[in-house]
């Protein structure tokens, strides 16, 4: 959560003890969020569906532009989806498990998490 | 139909790392008065299908049938091969951005099967600063399709196929791959055209006398993105169709052939007659 909108709550809450808390004051941080708000995306495609297992493969788009990623993985900005969370990324979507039960038929990059945060976190 | 054949070239090691991998990079096999012409050519017909190419001698000699390229065709499409009959050129000027295009040909086939390579010619050095293609080496044995795969982005072993002038590289046609981004200046020709199997496959390549199909490492690079040891059993299963015993492949589940292991003996459910074909 950036600092203006931190301040701004804070504020309201301030004025909600002292009774004075109006419709506008939470409309202004309401605007502040959605100001510039822009949903950044990381897909990072695993082994298996354990959150800490290594990336096999990843991508990021960040304010609307895909990210220039390093080819060689050990330069990879996360090495699993866990690295990602405690960076603040938040999970939107785990690997469909009906996509790996048929074994003796691989498909696709291993199991996929969609991970996002906001440009304004 | 027009076919060629020669002598195959390669050996039951390499075969089997073509199975492993899905490509073959064969670096500088052109002359450079071929590449030379080659990239004239390209550039007087700057279309897409600059197919009218597979007609002049010099090409079809030193590209078409080269030598080693050819030998290498012949080891995995048996012999009397079916020549090119298209020609594509994905012509680039550089410096070029990253598509980020990972991607699978459209019609394919996932099956452990070689019936048809995609070959492509780079007739100019193409070093990394010039896009060269990459692939993700195993992943034909890994189904895709192309439009579930275009959010990918780096992709673990993904190998870039830079190399010097006259290079030519085999590849499986469901291979994922895509061009990379190019920081240089110039034209990257890279020619790509198609062979086909006409012949039922047989192991009538260069047999190693020690080659052992019960030991054999199967493994694939793809390894990480299957199940544990599926692709083990995709890549033998391909070998075996190659070496025209895809009759005897077979898998009778846990530890037995042909998942690797430091055994005592022959692994259990290795096929006897597949022993045979060891021992010549």
């Amino acid at each position: 959560m950036n600092e203006t909108i931190k301040q701004q709550l804070t504020n309201c809450i301030r004025l909600h003890r002292d009774g004075k808390l109006k419709e506008e004051d939470l409309q202004q941080v309401m605007d502040s969020i959605e100001d510039g708000a822009c949903q950044n995306i990381l897909y990072i495609q695993a082994s298996t569906t354990s959150l800490g297992s290594p990336a096999q493969g990843i991508s990021m788009i960040i304010d609307g532009q895909v990210q220039d990623i390093p080819v060689d993985p050990k330069e990879w900005p996360y090495q699993s989806a866990l690295e990602a969370i405690r960076d603040g990324w938040r999970v939107i979507s785990f690997p469909d498990l009906s996509l790996l039960m048929d074994e003796t038929n691989p498909r696709g990059l291993g199991c996929e998490f969609i991970l996002e945060n906001w440009s304004n976190d | 139909m027009k076919t060629y054949d020669c002598e195959a070239t390669l050996t039951d090691s390499q075969v089997l790392d073509f199975c492993r991998n899905g490509f073959l990079i064969l670096e500088g096999v052109v002359p450079d008065e071929v590449n030379r012409r080659s990239t004239e050519f390209c550039d007087e017909h700057p279309e897409m299908e600059p197919t009218a190419i597979l007609n002049e001698d010099w090409f079809h000699e030193n590209v078409t049938i080269n030598p080693v390229a050819a030998g290498a065709v012949r080891s995995l499409l048996g012999k009397n091969f079916h020549l090119p009959v298209l020609m594509s050129n994905h012509r680039v000027e550089c410096p070029a951005g990253d598509l980020g295009g990972w991607h699978v040909d459209g019609n394919f086939d996932f099956q452990p099967k070689l019936d048809y390579l995609q070959v492509f010619y780079y007739p100019q050095e193409t070093p990394p600063e010039m896009g060269p293609t990459a692939v993700v080496p195993g992943t034909h044995l890994v189904k895709n399709i192309a439009r579930g795969m275009s959010h990918y982005g780096q992709i673990r072993n993904a190998t870039p196929t830079a190399s010097p002038a006259g290079s030519i590289f085999l590849t499986t046609y469901q291979i994922w791959h895509r061009r990379t981004p190019s920081t240089a200046s110039g034209i990257r020709n890279n020619l790509k055209y198609f062979y086909w199997r006409t012949q039922p496959s047989c192991r009538d390549w260069v047999v190693e006398p020690d080659f052992d199909f019960a030991t054999a490492d199967y493994r694939s690079p793809a390894g990480g993105l299957v199940d544990q040891f599926r692709d083990c059993m995709r890549v033998a299963e391909m070998f075996c169709r190659l070496c025209g015993r895809e009759d005897l492949y077979q898998n009778l589940g846990g530890q037995s052939w042909p998942l690797p292991a430091d055994r005592l003996a022959d692994p259990y459910g290795f096929p006897a007659e597949l022993n045979q074909e060891r021992n010549g």
